[in-house]
């Protein structure tokens, strides 16, 4: 739209700010017609945790629940011991995290920065990592975890979720790094720091919006993985909290209201991380553009 | 470049060594944890735990399941069953790859037919034929035992079968002064009946493919027989037989004629059952614990819903009263378990207690014989379907998708889609089961 | 700094620990997929081995359509660059040269992906449901009622139906990525430019985009590989069906593996998937050109 105002050579500047509003107004309509699609499913969700089947399946798909049904929350919160796989999957998202944040960063400026031979031969051999099927990889990572006794550990999940998010998290940290520029660095040196002193004092803060970016990515695969949290893990002790919404699906017929409310549940702090940890990009990375 | 290859086949050897690189490992035998603190404190009687894998994680077979573990453990402080609960579709993965991987539960909940097959024939399940007496089985209905026996020797207990009922919507076809059919062609007269009322005559979710697998079963068995289903099931007869193409026809009539509405490939079952229990359509044929749903408090079909023998076919060889189902749910022992003999005394617990609180619930028909039980607190439909369609049958056929090995199963239930969708003719339909599923 | 950078003992800390894990969790289990792929198994009893058998049976005698899956994961990975793409990184430019709400955008942009799968399933069911779908009942209030359809219950309609909530759903997804990186663009840049007399579209196309470039690759790289690896929705939404219209290899594998116990057919399946995202990622990479590492 705004390109139209500009290639229009003698318009008058009066004429010219009216129509560049307009555009301006159009492409706000345009943004806020498209935020509300996107926010749909949220209230949907919401909607839906209120209901019976009979409302999901047809009988009021799309409106307000005819009774407020809090006895979903009621029944996901008391199906097995909701506050115990809530703290599991904490822990194990919370450690997840932790470690390949420094794990990836530590490799991806090795990878970029540093000096050696084979730097792109492992860069390569990481990407491997996004090409497998992950469903194939369950009875071999079975075979793996039991072999090392970690079957039915908080390891035995951590692991390999921390495995999977290396790939995409060197992949994405390598392409910033890429793109800074490597002037900081090199001024530190001049300073006389060791190789650790730059990685922890320079490059970890340079990295902080894209480390916040990957670890929404690692968040998220690890908050609503299923397949190996119902495999690996056996004690109710130790199950996540999705596979505890998951397990309210009956054996023939479901229940899909208390379902909803789970998820709803589970959502929440999803969000919560989301606008947190995206507050944190934006910050840094004002202040990432202000320095450079 | 050598030096990176060398470096990373030497890693990978390593790693190989650390994990140990088979599959099919040896049972390390740490699936049965034992209370080995207490090895020493009581050296008479050692005390023992047993893992038990289950399904059932929903309300309320959960609270059932805890009730009847407790029961167990208070009786016997020395033999503790220990649960671990995993939602149905994910359990059929789980208990896969751990059997796979020798890490099989002292006790597991299985299906009975094609689905346990593979595990009994790699030599993973314990034969029970040397634990199971003739009191025990004597408690079990005649045939209980029929699905989870293999090669002449039984593997497993089952507690709960299945049976493949009509549910009509009495409301619907009192309104209408529709007949509740008998035969087929009655049958067809309802579907036309209810589609000039502008009622929807029946409902499945093929999207799932067994609901429309069951319908086909089922007619099949009213075409063919109890004796040549098994037949050709087993590979002596064939499936090119006419009872199977015209069981197919009869499917295509059905479609033609508009007795599932538009829309069938697209649905899910959970979406049929929804508008069934809304009393928008007027029939349904499907498995006894769809029954629970429809007899729950938020149903609106509650207390109208009568369940019916499916109607028999006028040129058919079947008995009228020959139904699809048989045992479906049983209990395994893992043929790596240290405590043989306990594990066969709990899973024979865990098997008749479930099938008393299942019959009870209206969740599962019990295998076991069921006079003690207090029969006004059964599920109406439930006992419904026990009383007028199991007891009295002259013989039963599972649906098929249980009854062969998986892949078998899949090709059976696309077939059928196929059928359902006027995709290929009958006869297309008879010559490429025979085909993929016999062999020739 | 050479010598800094040079560091090996430095380096090897760095790279050691991340090459351990991911070569045991994930190197590993590809290997033993390689060797089971080799075998006739239904992963219990002993497996036969029978060479290349199972890649003979996936595409010379093309059993269970397997090249059809992989010809719709093609067209999937097409439309997703060529329109999912485009999308997120318009989003993304409007959005990181500062709007009004741009923070609320961001956030609310983003909800498809936070989603779990089960619930995005869910609720595209009921979109395209033939006879309660919010997609019919629009089409039929604004006359357009002819082209109500039971959009996946046909297999003519189905995968299109499929493949448009996959694009949706991930559009935020690369936004992200898209945004964080058009965001540490210097803003002296866009001043000099300005003063130029460049407009938006221009400084989008001269300065943004081609700054942009490693992340756009990234971006290409992971909707090409997200859609050869496509499972999770296209599970719940239609598995494949209806009558095999929407399988995708990964549907497929997990069939012949967890119903069919056809464990070293569909190992050969994953295989293929890994050696076909590997060669179109090499690609992606020619076409990108080379980064200046060092």
């Amino acid at each position: 739209m705004e390109s139209n105002v500009m290639t229009v050579p003698q318009m008058n500047p009066k004429s010219k700010f009216n129509l560049k509003k307009a555009g301006k107004v159009l492409l706000s309509l345009a943004l806020a017609a498209y935020a509300i699609i996107q926010v749909y499913p949220l209230f949907w969700l919401l909607l839906f945790s209120f209901k019976d089947n009979n409302e999901i399946f047809g009988g009021n798909v799309l409106g307000l629940p005819e009774i407020w049904r809090w006895s979903n929350y009621t029944s996901a919160l008391t199906t097995g011991d909701v506050g115990i796989y809530f703290i599991n999957s904490i822990i194990v998202t919370a450690v997840t995290i932790l470690l390949s944040s420094v794990m990836l960063a530590a490799t991806s400026y090795a990878i970029v920065r540093m000096y050696w031979k084979l730097n792109n031969l492992f860069l390569t051999y990481f990407l491997i990592g996004l090409m497998v099927p992950i469903h194939a990889t369950l009875l071999p990572l079975f075979v793996i975890l039991r072999n090392m006794h970690m079957l039915n550990t908080y390891w035995s999940l951590i692991i390999p979720y921390v495995a999977f998010a290396l790939p995409m998290g060197i992949f994405i940290l390598t392409g910033f790094l890429n793109s800074i520029p490597r002037e900081l660095e090199e001024a530190a040196c001049i300073d006389g720091c060791s190789i650790y002193k730059i990685f922890g004092k320079i490059i970890i803060p340079l990295l902080r919006p894209a480390l916040a970016t990957v670890a929404i990515f690692t968040y998220m695969n690890t908050w609503n993985e299923l397949m190996f949290a119902n495999t690996f893990i056996n004690s109710e002790k130790l199950k996540t909290l999705t596979v505890g919404i998951m397990s309210l699906a009956g054996q023939h017929t479901t229940d899909w209201g208390p379902i909803g409310a789970g998820l709803v549940i589970a959502t929440i702090p999803t969000l919560l991380i989301y606008v947190l940890l995206s507050d944190q990009v934006q910050k840094s990375l004002i202040v990432g553009s202000v320095k450079g | 470049m050598k030096r990176v290859t060398k470096m990373i086949v030497s890693t990978l050897l390593a790693a190989s060594l650390a994990v140990g690189l088979s599959a099919c490992g040896n049972s390390s035998g740490t699936n049965s944890s034992s209370g080995g603190k207490n090895n020493n404190t009581a050296p008479k009687e050692e005390k023992i735990t047993l893992s038990f894998w289950g399904i059932s994680t929903a309300e309320p077979e959960k609270s059932e399941m805890e009730k009847i573990i407790k029961e167990w453990n208070d009786n016997n402080p020395n033999i503790q069953i220990e649960y671990s609960g995993t939602e149905n579709n994910a359990y059929k993965t789980k208990i896969k790859t751990a059997i796979a991987a020798g890490e099989a539960p002292d006790i597991m909940y299985s299906w009975t037919g094609g689905f346990a097959q593979p595990f009994v024939e790699a030599g993973k399940i314990l034969n029970l034929d040397e634990y199971l007496t003739d009191e025990t089985k004597d408690q079990m209905l005649p045939g209980a035992l029929d699905n989870i026996t293999y090669d002449g020797k039984v593997y497993g207990i089952t507690y709960g079968q299945m049976a493949g009922a009509l549910y009509v919507n009495t409301e619907l076809f009192d309104q209408y002064q529709v007949k509740i059919p008998t035969t087929f062609s009655e049958l067809m007269t309802a579907v036309d009946t209810f589609n000039q009322n502008g009622v929807k005559p029946m409902i499945t979710g093929m999207k799932d493919l067994w609901p429309g697998m069951w319908i086909y079963d089922m007619i099949a068995l009213r075409e063919s027989g109890s004796q040549l289903s098994l037949d050709a099931l087993n590979g002596k007869a064939s499936f090119t037989d006419p009872a199977f193409v015209n069981a197919a026809d009869k499917i295509q009539q059905l479609v033609n004629a508009g007795a599932f509405g538009n829309g069938i490939l697209g649905m899910t079952q959970d979406e049929a059952e929804a508008e069934f229990n809304q009393g928008k359509v007027a029939m349904l044929f499907g498995g006894n614990w769809m029954a629970s749903k429809m007899e729950s408090d938020s149903s609106m079909v509650k207390g109208k819903i009568k369940a019916v023998r499916f109607p028999a076919s006028e040129d058919g060889k079947g008995d009228p009263t020959e139904y699809v189902g048989g045992g479906s749910d049983a209990m395994l022992v893992s043929a790596d378990t240290k405590y043989k003999e306990q594990a066969v005394k709990a899973a024979t617990y865990l098997a008749k207690a479930q099938a008393e609180q299942g019959y009870l619930s209206g969740i599962n028909l019990p295998t076991w014989k069921y006079d003690s039980l207090d029969q006004s607190q059964i599920n109406p439909l439930a006992k419904e379907i026990m009383d007028n369609i199991i007891t009295g049958a002259v013989g039963s056929v599972p649906v098929w998708d249980i009854y062969l090995n998986g892949a078998d199963a899949k090709t059976h239930q696309d077939l059928v889609a196929e059928v359902f969708a006027n995709q290929i003719t009958p006869e297309q339909f008879g010559a490429q089961m025979q085909d993929k599923v016999n062999g020739n | 700094m050479q010598k800094l950078l040079g560091d090996k003992k430095a380096i090897f800390l760095f790279v050691f620990p991340t090459f351990l894990v991911f070569t045991i969790i994930i190197i590993l289990p590809i290997f033993f997929s390689g060797y089971y792929s080799l075998l006739e198994w239904d992963g219990f009893s002993n497996g036969k081995f029978i060479g290349f058998g199972n890649y003979v049976d996936l595409f010379v005698n093309n059993t269970d359509g397997f090249t059809k899956g992989v010809k719709n994961s093609i067209v999937l990975a097409i439309v997703s660059v060529g329109i999912q793409l485009p999308l997120s990184l318009l989003l993304a430019l409007i959005l990181a040269r500062g709007v009004k709400f741009e923070k609320l955008y961001r956030t609310v942009y983003f909800i498809p992906v936070i989603i779990s799968t089960v619930v995005i399933g869910q609720l595209w069911m009921k979109i395209y449901h033939p006879n309660y779908g919010m997609l019919n009942i629009i089409l039929n209030k604004i006359g357009l009622g002819f082209l109500a359809n039971e959009w996946l219950g046909n297999t003519q309609t189905a995968l299109g139906a499929v493949f448009v909530a996959l694009l949706w759903q991930y559009v935020g997804y690369h936004m992200l990525l898209m945004y964080a990186s058009a965001k540490s663009i210097s803003t002296e840049i866009y001043e000099a430019a300005k003063i130029d007399g460049a407009n938006e579209p221009t400084l989008a196309l001269k300065i943004t985009i081609p700054l942009m470039k490693p992340i756009l690759r990234v971006c290409v790289v992971f909707s090409v590989i997200g859609s050869f690896k496509a499972f999770d929705l296209i599970y719940v939404l239609t598995n494949g069906g209806p009558l095999h219209a929407t399988e995708v290899p990964t549907t497929i594998m997990y069939t012949s593996i967890f119903a069919k116990y056809q464990y070293g057919y569909g190992s050969a399946m994953a295989i293929f998937i890994i050696v076909e995202c590997l060669v179109a990622t090499v690609i992606i990479q020619r076409m990108f050109g080379k980064d200046p590492v060092n």
